[in-house]
């Protein structure tokens, strides 16, 4: 796509923060209100192919490789399956173990235990999980359509 | 009425009995039955703001309790998306 | 007692927009068309979702099938022709 109108680019431009916080409040907030890191990272992968459309994919591919799409999505797939491998190192040992909440385990961060008063500070590894999926999600999603604009759009030199 | 049109109302007719009887099989809508609630979804809805710590349950099942399906989702995606860059690069030439 | 009569008209009327919408999305010949109904149906049945009390279904639905399969779509329907061969 060579990118539309300058009106459609001003209203994505202003549009593209409040997806993207509302994306990012989803993730932060998975496990106390209803989404998580696969729900918020479809909805910011939706606000950045809006970007993708409103100016076109050349541009985008100039502003961004897909090898650096890449490497963050293997770092999300990294931090997730980290995270399944330390419980089995602290607290029970065994795979998926939350070993944050767990009372063996480690208390560090995310300790609490919620008794329904919406405090962030709880759950455990779940919330670093949620951002580990959300980081996969939305790296993903927006490098499968980016590619595949890219690959279907002529360039100046082909015919 | 040839053979192919016999076959496929008796398909028809299979298929749209099953969903018939499906449809008056299922859980009524919107009431809460105690007696023929799985035992495993009462445990999860009375102990996971203990365990996990977690207020919403859904992310807590994901993740937590069922922590090996979310692994597989995840590398279903890595495996979509390493195949539609691979398919899809452009080669220079 | 008028909040209830709502909402069953509600759960009457949304699911029988969407198998229009995706009864619209088999008949049309220009595929583009086709593609916004089915952006159309993916976007009523996250709003049915809602109606169903499932906020999670409805958040994935609504970022998943509304934009990501549009574009998806619409990306190959530029590869390709417009017009559905008869």
């Amino acid at each position: 796509m060579s990118g539309m109108s300058r009106i459609v680019k001003t209203m994505a431009s202003v549009t593209f923060p409040l997806a993207l916080i509302y994306g990012l409040y989803i993730i932060a907030h998975g496990h106390l209100t209803p989404g998580g890191g696969f729900q918020g990272g479809a909805v910011v992968a939706s606000a950045c192919i809006m970007i993708l459309v409103a100016y076109g994919s050349v541009w985008t591919m100039g502003k961004i490789k897909e090898k650096r799409l890449s490497a963050f999505e293997s770092l999300g797939a990294l931090g997730f399956i980290c995270l399944a491998f330390f419980g089995l190192i602290f607290g029970a040992n065994y795979f998926f173990n939350n070993f944050l909440v767990h009372p063996e385990g480690l208390d560090i961060i995310f300790n609490g235990t919620a008794k329904g008063l919406s405090n962030i500070n709880t759950a455990g590894v779940i919330p670093l999980m949620n951002f580990a999926v959300g980081l996969k999600v939305i790296v993903g999603l927006f490098a499968i359509v980016l590619v595949m604009a890219y690959a279907t759009t002529k360039l100046k030199g082909e015919k | 009425m040839s053979i192919r049109n016999i076959v496929a109302v008796t398909f028809f007719a299979v298929v749209a009995l099953f969903l018939i009887f499906g449809a008056l099989m299922t859980h009524p809508f919107g009431e809460f039955d105690e007696d023929n609630t799985p035992e495993m979804d009462q445990y999860i809805i009375d102990n996971t703001q203990s365990e996990t710590g977690a207020d919403n349950v859904v992310t807590a099942v994901v993740f937590d309790y069922r922590g090996f399906d979310t692994l597989g989702e995840a590398t279903v995606l890595f495996t979509a998306v390493a195949g539609v860059i691979l398919i899809f690069r452009r080669v220079k030439k | 007692m008028e909040v209830e009569w709502l909402t069953y008209l509600i759960h009457i009327i949304v699911p029988i927009i969407i198998v229009i919408a995706a009864a619209l999305a088999v008949v049309f010949k220009d595929l583009i068309a086709a593609a916004i109904a089915v952006a159309a149906m993916s976007l009523l049945l996250s709003l049915e979702f809602y109606i169903l009390q499932a906020p999670d279904v409805a958040i994935a639905e609504a970022g998943v099938g509304a934009c990501l399969t549009t574009a998806i779509l619409i990306i190959a329907i530029r590869a390709t022709k417009r017009e559905e061969e008869a």
